[in-house]
């Protein structure tokens, strides 16, 4: 099995200083945060610019030549709802060290981002919902069903299509926590990669139960065969228990200095 | 139903790395699939063969092999014969007169040594320590000063003293490092974990993982090698992606096959014979199990290892 995929989520217009940096074309703030994702231990980089209608083009594509020029064609997570600020992106996308990502596509209106990711050769997280959270598992899988079908009839590979359960809060939603780990069980039975902003279990809760919350439903998670997860890879406690899972799970060989790299 | 094959294909390969200077160097290295799996996809590069000679002359060596050296009278002589023995890429230098359980020679009496093969050949090198780690950790970054441009792989640094030599090979002077582990995969990958931490870059590090005469536990060494090499293509491991290097002579040529006279075991016929047939055995597991590259002391098993690989490869 391959190592679990962490994308970095830290480079997103919800923080008020990534937001000015992307307005502005600011690289240095951008870099910064980038390089403690990577130096953390993340695969991919999320890079999430907002709904970006007026210049998003021009500012996927900026965003992804800053990357991955900086930081040796690291992989980047494309999110936004402007499909054309994705396509804008993924034509100087340099896919030497992994394809593109599409973040994200669901059942509903956004199903075209899986036409999308099929004609660009790229990966693409298939959230299993349609407007609503998913009411239980067998609306979740028909949902699955539905976007893997859509996929492969554009001739995907199905392990291109990352599903995403939905990760719930746990401060509202405790008694569906189960429920979600159920359908990373069942993705993962019928062969299929699966991600999740993971975290988002843990909102609204005080800021030191958070890794903690967050690391012991990642190591669930990863039982039941979740193969990644969108997370801030400077959350120390985290990434510690994801490299741990990986070396119970025997995605990689243990060392000492597992920690370390 | 017709055979349909199926390549296996992996997005990773092992590092290359040369070793020499010039226009005579040699690379280990370079696969993307497992040892000979030629019909996966064409190698890179084929594995290489050494011949092992020591600081302490022809004395521990068998007839057949002194024999070879016949009229070799110093270092110089036997160097240039060892270099020129039918299937060699590469000469390997053992320094065991340093062992302080041994003959206990001093480090500029072995630097002298160093110095007198080195200018008598101008293939690629190889030096190994004297196995004692305090010794060799005095004696190896000695080494690696006086063969600077030589770009030779030093035999080995490990756990106990691979910042001193890691440092030194690595860091200082420019060589190859040799990260030796003793048939221990968890160990393997530490070393060169720590090793790049010092600041060696990966592609200068050769591993030596530990070896065995077949016979003497050497299953582990071939469960080893083949855990390292599933965990450095499948799992793209680049912590384990450094190609490996055996010292099988070493081994060989110390067991009871390879010791017991003739007048002891008649029965066992020609002691010449059984360690050759040691030594090539041991050779051929090694390869097949995934060493890069094996050092190796009698000139028919040199010549029938580098034939092997010419047939495999």
């Amino acid at each position: 099995m391959a190592k679990f995929v962490t994308i970095g989520e830290r480079l997103s217009t919800t923080a008020p200083a990534v937001n000015k940096a992307f307005t502005e074309r600011d690289a240095e703030p951008i870099i910064k945060r980038a390089k403690q994702q990577l130096d953390a231990g993340a695969t991919y980089l999320d890079v999430n610019i907002g709904p970006a209608e007026n210049d998003g083009e021009d500012l996927m594509k900026w965003a992804v030549q800053l990357l991955q020029s900086e930081f040796d064609n690291v992989p980047l997570a494309l999110d936004t709802t402007n499909m054309k600020a994705i396509e804008a992106g993924i034509s100087v996308y340099n896919r030497a060290k992994g394809k593109p990502i599409v973040n994200s596509a669901d059942a509903g209106d956004r199903i075209a981002n899986i036409d999308l990711a099929a004609a660009n050769d790229a990966i693409v997280i298939a959230l299993c919902s349609s407007g609503m959270v998913a009411a239980d598992n067998d609306e979740r899988m028909m949902h699955c069903q539905n976007m893997l079908e859509r996929g492969m009839m554009l001739g995907m590979d199905p392990s291109d299509l990352w599903f995403d359960p939905l990760f719930l809060v746990v401060k509202g939603m405790q008694e569906k926590q189960m429920e979600v780990l159920e359908a990373i069980k069942m993705f993962s039975d019928m062969g299929l990669n699966s991600t999740g902003g993971l975290s988002n279990n843990s909102n609204g809760m005080p800021k030191h139960i958070r890794p903690i919350m967050d690391s012991a439903l990642v190591a669930m998670a990863m039982m039941n065969g979740l193969t990644s997860a969108i997370v801030n890879p400077n959350d120390l406690r985290l990434m510690e228990t994801i490299k741990s899972c990986d070396v119970f799970k025997n995605n990689t060989l243990y060392a000492d200095s597992y920690l370390e790299i | 139903m017709p055979f349909n094959h199926k390549p296996q294909k992996f997005n990773a390969k092992i590092n290359t790395v040369t070793i020499g200077s010039g226009d005579k160097t040699v690379t280990f290295g370079g696969d993307s699939t497992f040892p000979f799996y030629s019909f996966d996809a064409p190698a890179e590069n084929t594995p290489k063969v050494g011949v092992e000679i020591s600081d302490m002359g022809l004395e521990g060596f068998s007839a057949g092999i002194k024999a070879y050296y016949e009229g070799a009278e110093t270092m110089g002589d036997i160097a240039k014969k060892a270099a020129a023995m039918e299937g060699a890429d590469f000469l390997a230098l053992t320094l065991e007169g340093g062992d302080p359980n041994g003959a206990n020679k001093s480090i500029d009496e072995l630097l002298a040594v160093v110095k007198e093969v080195a200018e008598a050949v101008d293939c690629p090198l190889v030096v190994e320590g004297c196995k004692n780690v305090e010794k060799d950790a005095e004696l190896l970054p000695k080494v690696c000063e006086v063969l600077q441009g030589r770009n030779v792989l030093i035999l080995s640094e490990k756990e106990e003293n691979y910042k001193a030599i890691g440092a030194a090979a690595g860091l200082a002077y420019d060589q190859i490092v040799g990260a030796e582990s003793a048939v221990d995969i968890n160990l393997a990958k530490q070393l060169n974990v720590v090793t790049t931490q010092l600041g060696v870059n990966a592609q200068k590090i050769v591993m030596n993982i530990g070896s065995a005469a077949v016979g003497y536990g050497y299953e582990y060494v071939v469960s080893t090698m083949d855990r390292i090499k599933g965990a450095a293509l499948s799992q793209n491991d680049n912590m384990l992606q450094m190609p490996i290097i055996t010292p099988v002579s070493t081994e060989t040529w110390g067991v009871k096959e390879a010791m017991a006279s003739e007048a002891d075991m008649p029965e066992w016929g020609s002691q010449d014979e059984r360690g050759i047939d040691m030594e090539i055995m041991t050779a051929a597991a090694d390869l097949a199990a995934g060493s890069d590259a094996v050092i190796l002391r009698h000139p028919q098993s040199v010549a029938t290892i580098s034939k092997m690989i010419k047939a495999l490869a």
